[in-house]
């Protein structure tokens, strides 16, 4: 789940760059350029969000390391 | 002085430990160097004496052990010196260079009497374990394992190997947590020892816990500061270098000193000088994703308007570029066409032109030559005319000339053929009134016809065919039943 998420900002910002590249050359036609910047406006939203949010949950770590140690016991 | 008791020479155990005691100081009148590993110090901070347990080992085993004691004034001379050369303290489990005097005490036993030790050789030794742990860790290959992982694009969750209370920590956590761009991070603390020997131990098994809930999490920070340059050896510990170098998660740094790094910051992933400047370190992690995507925003919206309007640039001069064309093209037509036109008006009234005039021509020369014609079959018929009027004339005098001869002739032959042949007539008028139709009528023939046509044979009549026949009186008008050749012949 969390490895997911990791995996959705990684890969919204190696397509962003993607785009951005596509974009520099001049690889992109009219026709795809409305797609692609509603897609790289998305991608950017997902990367801006992902700078300024955390959903990590202490009690959820305080958890499993307990239950980490009982098996250790 | 010893007694006698039941023939046997008996000393006091005072006189046997005086007499050792007596024998070891004529012996070992002076102080002398050694070298030996100090295992336990075995401080006493009631006291301020330590007591330590020195040991030579050979290939891990203890070849030789001996107790001795450091006195007060002398331990914190020595240990002063220690933390001004070492950045260490007097402690166990170094080797050292003491000088030393053998002490026997009757009571306490045989002793070595530690009068001073040489910090530089103690330092020369942990050099040498540091060393040595590197050499371990790379012919392990483990060295390079650490800095080998991949961090996160976004380090975003730290898991914080620290204390606390100390200034390291409330650096760091200061730093990432009012950053000015409003990055977020997530954070936990794992409390452990940071110096001293205790620390490596402390440290590992703070790992173990993180490496248990490491999926939390992106890296994993060391951080110590605020507590002096004292008892970092312990991050030239092989056990604990090992441990991070191993670790699955990148581990970063900031202890956070000013002596020479430790085993532990060179194979760390990452190693910054203070936990201020780790932090750092994590927020330009930070920058170096934001600025691209604030960048790529930038660039995507830039681009896509450019493109935008060169293409509208470029549709508007299409545009132009049609209209004039067409335009051109039109113009090209009609003007083709006005002169094709032309040219069509000219080769047709030209046409016309040559049709009239050759119309004209050929009336002129048809009347010419009807004239021609006719004057020519005039002058013909009148030389026809003239000739026949000529020839006429030639021939109905040959003609008169003739008849008159004949006529001369005539007269001369015809009495005579006249008398001739008047009797040869009456003869044939005989003949002929017998022939006579009338006469062959009145002798019982007669004359069938069809159509007005003599019937010869029975062939020129079929059945229904209607007869007429003529008699001598009358006639018969009768219709054919059967006609037949005649069964004679």
């Amino acid at each position: 789940m969390k490895m997911s998420k990791q995996i959705d900002y990684t890969e919204a910002f190696e397509e962003l760059q993607k785009i951005v590249t596509e974009i520099e050359m001049g690889e992109i036609t009219v026709d795809e350029l409305s797609e692609k910047v509603k897609r790289a406006a998305q991608l950017i939203k997902i990367c801006k969000t992902k700078l300024s949010t955390t959903e990590e949950d202490v009690n959820k770590i305080l958890q499993e390391l307990d239950s980490g140690l009982k098996e250790d016991e | 002085m010893p007694e006698e008791i039941n023939d046997k020479k008996v000393f006091s155990l005072l006189e046997v430990t005086q007499s050792i005691e007596r024998t070891l100081a004529d012996r070992y009148k002076s102080s002398f160097w050694v070298k030996a590993e100090m295992s336990k110090l075995n401080f006493y901070k009631h006291s301020g004496h330590c007591y330590p347990d020195l040991v030579e080992k050979k290939d891990g085993k203890v070849i030789a052990q001996i107790r001795a004691h450091l006195w007060r004034d002398d331990y914190f001379r020595v240990n002063s010196n220690f933390l001004r050369v070492l950045n260490e303290p007097l402690k166990d489990g170094i080797k050292i260079l003491f000088l030393a005097r053998v002490a026997y005490d009757p009571v306490y036993g045989l002793a070595l009497w530690i009068m001073d030790i040489d910090p530089g050789y103690t330092l020369g030794d942990l050099e040498k374990e540091k060393q040595e742990t590197i050499k371990r860790l790379r012919e392990e290959g483990v060295y390079n394992k650490n800095k080998s992982l991949k961090i996160a694009l976004l380090p975003q969750r730290i898991a914080i190997i620290s204390v606390e209370t100390s200034k390291g920590y409330a650096d760091f956590i200061k730093v990432i947590e009012t950053n000015s761009w409003n990055y977020k991070f997530f954070h936990h603390l794992f409390p452990s020892l940071l110096q001293g020997d205790n620390a490596v131990q402390s440290i590992i098994y703070q790992l173990s816990l993180i490496k248990k809930v490491r999926d939390h999490f992106d890296v994993v920070a060391i951080i110590r500061g605020g507590g002096g340059d004292v008892g970092l050896s312990c991050y030239n510990n092989y056990e604990l270098a090992k441990e991070i170098a191993l670790f699955p998660l990148p581990v970063i740094t900031g202890i956070g000193h000013a002596t020479n790094e430790t085993v532990s910051e060179m194979i760390s992933y990452m190693n910054a000088i203070t936990p201020t400047k780790l932090a750092e370190y994590l927020l330009q992690a930070f920058h170096n994703f934001s600025v691209p995507v604030h960048e790529a925003e930038r660039i995507i919206t830039d681009r896509a308007k450019r493109i935008l309007n060169e293409e509208n640039v470029r549709f508007q001069s299409e545009i132009k570029l049609f209209r004039s064309v067409t335009e051109n093209v039109l113009s090209m037509n009609r003007s083709k066409v006005r002169s094709l036109t032309n040219s069509l008006l000219q080769h047709v009234r030209f046409i016309i032109r040559t049709r009239e005039e050759s119309l004209r021509t050929a009336r002129s020369e048809i009347v010419k030559w009807t004239n021609m014609f006719i004057k020519d079959a005039g002058q013909d018929l009148k030389d026809f005319a003239l000739t026949i009027s000529k020839d006429a004339k030639a021939q109905l005098k040959r003609f008169i000339f003739i008849l008159f001869q004949f006529k001369d002739s005539l007269q001369l032959r015809s009495g005579f053929v006249f008398r001739e042949n008047l009797t040869k007539l009456n003869n044939i008028e005989k003949n002929i009134q017998n022939m006579s139709p009338e006469n062959v009528l009145k002798r019982g023939y007669s004359i069938t016809l069809l159509n007005g046509k003599p019937v010869r044979s029975y062939m020129q009549v079929g059945e229904g065919d209607i007869l007429n026949t003529t008699l001598y009186e009358g006639k018969i008008i009768s219709i054919v039943n059967l006609t037949k050749k005649n069964e004679n012949e």
